[in-house]
């Protein structure tokens, strides 16, 4: 052994004891004894921190037992975190700006500010917001956000600094980021991750999602292409880019008279472009593909991501998703032929929706251009086969897409596609990058005790963020001229939520309630009223945003004027809304955006955006490692029957999460606590559809098969599709075998076999 | 029966339909080598302490044979005897899952080896490292004890034919494979060898399948012939698994030496104790050691994942989905 030991085992382990037992101060139900008892000493691990690792470890465990073990992990994480930033002579938040100025993380303007202002800012600092952060929040936040040094790796950010510098990084004054920060530090509010990772940063790419037409057909645009996506993919944004305008398999090529090999050799590039941009180290690069199903090379599309066949035709890392016209869907009903084009032959139908794309659609059909035809639902079943076997293939539907976005009001602004979460609806062209800034509110954090939702302050975090976001805009590196083209000329904004489903449990609504319906809707016209409210303030202060004029506001149709069905609960403050923006313009094009928050809401601790729960008892698995998440809320109800039991909690277990089996439990309380694959997906759809007019652009909207056929599958996204849904997202389903069960008792797991109800002790 | 000899091919009337079912399940669950990304991993290795890294170089070196030699017993051993189609439609499934894992452990022991002697020394642990080799060994001997048997003509032929199926279920499938994930989800629970995990989730997938089959087989025989089942298989069984046991516990403390934070010698002993137990109940035996499970991580393997796709693969589909367009189905 070359390097002497920090202390003998004894004391470390004192040391560590006394921190346990300030790790579960104030929490019931966490004994320091039970972490401690794990907690060994070897000849590798008597320092302090060695042990603590081991706590952490071992508290993170004992979640799945008692889930105030996560505050006690986090706790202990906390104080490592403190220890790190220490070692790098982080002490305060000013020492930390200055810290990662120096290392050249921060920018000159920010670290002046932070220099200027540093008692006033160093003030504003509450360390007690670090107890709201779940162990793994906080992990996430130390494995990902953090600001590190460059070299020594170390932390240079505590967590409230790197909230406090996300907020410096938008702000002008410091009242500015004590706003900012109080939505921040009480997790009401977080912007996406770019806007998290790299405010106040060198280059400070803030924008989540980038949107970039087809190339043109040509060699010289694909590559060009393949250069815009890889500076967007380096920055950390999320890419979608459509491929409906490269001519298919079979098409000639004039310049050399071959034929051509179609879209997928294309794609394969793509896809190994994408793989090699690695985000800063903090994720890989992702991106969307979408095409048009009349493009003839729809079929071997549909086929990349299988795991059989030629590799060579396979793309493993790039998502797809369909960008389907209504007249595909009406041929799918009413089992009619579908034809597929090249689109050198028909370069007309990218451009075009609506019925003006039907009536070239039919013209094209008519010519004889067609390069064959086919059955639309044979097409559509390959579509749904594709969804259930890889769970991409996602269904966005074009026409509503287009119709009811506010920058299409002039011919030829044409909505090419969504995004890599298909929640951004935004005008591309070959000259101009679509760009989304995101963010998201934590709905649960607006809940009142007494149990309703507090509107004024759900108003008031709208505006914050509104205003915010729109500093996004400004404060924001462009990876490319084109994205930074198109966000100066439209700024559009998503903002969005998270957390509907704390929301609902903490409200005692089940998810497929009128009532859940009802709230959420009405949740989605409060932040629409507000938000748009707040984009007429900035307007009237700074100018509408340069293209307003090409807007459909401008020529008065608000998104709402779009579905004459809508739930709208005040219409007056609609009116009055309308009256004003009339006068004053808007400063954003588009608005709101309802974004998967996959990170964030670990982060806040919700559940993500507008989701049911998918499972009472899950585990997070992430490049940190591999974390239990438990829904806390049916601990709190099980501990108040009597019933949160070793064997319970073996039955929830053994069940995958669900508590249907449970049969001592309540009926309301079983109903409640369904998962997304106990739940009729009819609910979700019609819960989006619902919001939907309160969406000027869209949803991330995943949706749960448990054991998908293709006959529930065409079913439901006809269903969805008939709502006036614009966009859906993932189809999760479930592997047909998992795993056998190590650590649950190999007999007790045949007993609760289903052929054997009645002897199943864990359910009586 | 199912054990007696011949060639049935009759499959209706369908004599066992739950071997078929698992048959059916195991195809949706196909996965290819290529969908595994091992590139995060190597920057992992270079940063392991020395201790790490003789572990992990140990462990891809049990895996570099470890599902071949599970593959020449079943076409050795296992195919020739279970005398029923849709069995043996299961066992042939198996074999092809086997070669995936086998590609799998190629592939990394490739990826994770570049310098050529080093691979080349690895693929050949079986013969120089004494841990490895013991476990083959052991493999080798109950491979061997029915390699003279071409019929299960008597009692005897059949109890030594239920100790093969039980020991590659049990203690190879069910102790060794058990063992070597445990280390996988060890570095994986502190955040090391993503890639390795992602495809020990799918082989470790595999593996528990096979296991049930050969359990429901067991299960089957002992439906049929329950005579078979006296004392001395008992003894027999737990004798075995008490050897796999002390197998891979002398293999375990080859791979920790003094210890690491969370991993020695002594919590996996306690793990292949708590193991053996499970498997011995599963065979409706008693308990031989009544050891608690030491290991937290491995409880996590047990809970249905979720994956950020910005992250990591899904692994949660499914492949061979059935039916045709329709418009009125319930969802």
């Amino acid at each position: 052994m070359t390097q002497q030991l920090d202390a003998p085992v004894e004391t470390a382990r004192g040391v560590l004891e006394a921190e346990v037992g300030r790790a579960c101060a104030g929490l019931a139900d966490a004994e320091p004894g039970r972490v401690l008892a794990a907690v060994r000493g070897t000849d590798a691990a008597t320092d302090v921190a060695g042990l603590r690792e081991q706590a952490i470890g071992e508290a993170a465990a004992l979640v799945a037992v008692e889930p105030a073990y996560s505050r006690v992990a986090a706790r202990l994480l906390n104080a490592h975190i403190a220890e790190e930033a220490a070692s790098q002579g982080v002490r305060t938040f000013a020492e930390s700006a200055a810290a990662a100025h120096r290392e050249g993380l921060m920018a000159d303007a920010p670290a002046a500010f932070v220099a200027a202002n540093a008692d006033a800012l160093n003030a504003l600092v509450d360390e007690s917001a670090d107890d709201r952060f779940e162990y793994f929040g906080l992990r996430t936040v130390y494995d990902r956000y953090l600001w590190r040094h460059p070299r020594t790796r170390r932390v240079l950010e505590r967590p409230q600094f790197f909230l406090m510098r996300v907020a410096v990084g938008l702000a002008e004054t410091v009242d500015d980021v004590r706003e900012l920060y109080g939505l921040l530090s009480t997790l009401s509010y977080l912007p996406s991750s770019p806007t998290l990772f790299n405010s106040a940063a060198r280059r400070s790419q803030l924008s989540s999602c980038f949107l970039l037409d087809a190339p043109r057909d040509e060699l010289e645009s694909i590559y060009e292409r393949y250069a815009q996506v890889a500076r967007l993919s380096k920055y950390a944004g999320g890419i979608g880019v459509s491929w409906t305008r490269v001519r298919s398999r079979g098409s000639l090529i004039q310049g050399t008279n071959g034929l051509s090999n179609g879209i997928v050799p294309w794609l394969r590039t793509l896809d190994s472009s994408v793989a090699a941009v690695n985000q800063g180290g903090r994720r890989k690069g992702a991106a969307c593909v979408y095409l048009e199903p009349w493009h003839a090379d729809v079929e071997e599309f549909l086929e990349l991501r299988d795991n059989t066949g030629e590799d060579a035709r396979r793309t493993h890392n790039l998502n797809l998703a369909n960008w389907i016209p209504d007249e595909f869907m009406r041929r799918v009903e009413r089992d009619e032929d579908w034809s597929l084009f090249d689109p050198k032959v028909t370069p007309e139908l990218t451009d075009l929706y609506g019925d003006d794309f039907d009536r070239a659609y039919r013209a094209a059909e008519a010519a004889g251009k067609a390069v064959r035809t086919i059955s639309a639902r044979r097409l559509y079943g390959r579509m749904m086969r594709t969804l259930a076997e890889t769970g991409n293939g996602w269904m966005t539907f074009k026409d509503i897409s287009n119709r009811a976005c506010n920058q299409t009001a002039e011919k030829g602004n044409v909505v090419h596609l969504s995004n890599l979460c298909t929640e951004i609806l935004e005008v591309t062209s070959d000259g101009e990058t679509a760009v989304c800034n995101l963010g998201s509110i934590n709905l649960g954090a607006h809940v009142l005790p007494g149990g309703t939702v507090d509107w004024e302050r759900l108003r008031a975090t709208v505006r914050t963020a509104v205003r915010f976001l729109d500093r996004t805009i400004d404060r924001g590196f462009y990876p490319t001229g084109e994205a930074e083209k198109a966000n100066k000329k439209w700024r559009p904004m998503g903002l969005g939520v998270m957390g509907l489903a704390d929301v609902f449990f903490k409200l005692r609504l089940p998810f497929d309630s009128d009532e859940a319906r009802t709230l959420s809707t009405r949740i989605a016209e409060e932040i629409s009223l507000a938000a748009y409210g707040a984009s007429a303030d900035l307007a009237e202060a700074h100018g509408p945003h340069p293209a307003y004029d090409q807007t459909r506001t401008a020529r008065g149709q608000l998104h709402i004027d779009h579905f004459p069905d809508a739930a709208i609960t005040r219409p007056d403050a609609w009116d009055a809304l309308r009256a004003r923006v009339a006068r004053t313009g808007l400063r954003n094009s588009l608005l709101i955006a309802v974004a998967p928050t996959a990170t964030i809401a670990s982060i806040a601790g919700c559940y993500e955006c507008i989701e049911p729960q998918v499972s009472n008892l899950f585990k997070r698995e992430t490049l940190s490692g591999e974390f239990l998440q438990i829904n806390q809320y049916l601990v709190r109800d099980l501990k108040a029957e009597g019933l949160w039991l070793p064997e319970v909690r073996e039955a929830i277990k053994r069940a995958n999460g669900s508590v249907q089996g449970l049969a001592d439990l309540p009926d309301d309380v079983r109903v409640l606590y369904r998962t997304a694959w106990e739940l009729p997906q009819k609910a979700l759809i019609d819960l989006a559809a619902a919001r939907t007019p309160f969406i000027d652009q869209s949803q991330s909207l995943n949706l749960f098969m448990e054991t998908p056929t293709i006959g529930k599958l065409s079913s439901m996204y006809a269903y969805a599709w008939r709502s006036g849904v614009k966009t859906t997202y993932y189809l999760r389903s479930r592997p047909a075998t998992r795993i056998a069960q190590t650590t649950v008792s190999a007999t007790e797991a045949v007993i609760c076999s289903l052929e054997n109800p009645e002897t199943c002790e864990a359910c009586q | 029966m199912l054990l007696d000899p011949g060639m049935d091919l009759t499959l209706r009337p369908m004599r066992y339909p739950d071997f078929y079912e698992r048959y059916r399940a195991a195809i949706r669950n196909t996965w290819t080598v290529e969908e595994v990304d091992l590139a995060s991993d190597l920057a992992d290795l270079a940063r392991l302490t020395p201790e790490e890294l003789h572990l992990v170089n140990r462990l891809v070196a049990f895996f570099a044979t470890g599902d071949s030699i599970v593959a020449n017993n079943l076409v050795l051993n296992l195919y020739k005897h279970v005398n029923a189609p849709e069995a043996r439609l299961y066992l042939s499934r198996q074999l092809f899952e086997e070669a995936v894992h086998v590609q799998f452990y190629l592939t990394l022991l490739d990826t994770y080896l570049p310098d050529h002697d080093e691979r080349v020394k690895a693929f050949a642990a079986i013969e120089h490292i004494p841990s490895i080799r013991a476990k083959a060994e052991f493999c080798f001997r109950w491979i061997d004890s029915i390699g003279k048997l071409d019929e299960l003509t008597t009692r005897d032929d059949r109890r030594a034919f239920l100790l093969n199926l039980i020991c590659f279920a049990a203690c190879i499938e069910g102790l060794f494979f058990y063992g070597a994930f445990a280390y996988v989800y060890w570095l994986r629970s502190r955040g090391l060898l993503n890639g390795l995990a992602s495809g020990t989730n799918w082989v470790f997938r595999d593996e528990s399948m096979h296991m049930e089959f050969a359990f429901s087989v067991v299960d089957t025989v002992r439906a049929e012939e329950p005579d078979l089942f006296d004392a001395d298989l008992t003894a027999s069984v737990t004798r075995m698994i008490e050897e796999a046991v002390e197998a891979e516990l002398a293999f375990a403390r080859d791979l920790c030496g003094d210890g690491m934070p969370g991993m020695s010698a002594d919590d996996m002993r306690r793990y292949l104790e708590y193991v053996a137990d499970q498997r011995l109940t599963r065979l409706g035996l008693p308990a031989r050691y009544g050891t608690a499970n030491p290991f937290a991580f491995m409880e996590l393997q047990d809970v249905q994942e979720l994956s950020n796709f910005f992250e990591r693969r899904v692994s949660a589909y499914q492949i061979g989905v059935e039916g045709s367009v329709a418009f009125d189905e319930s969802f």
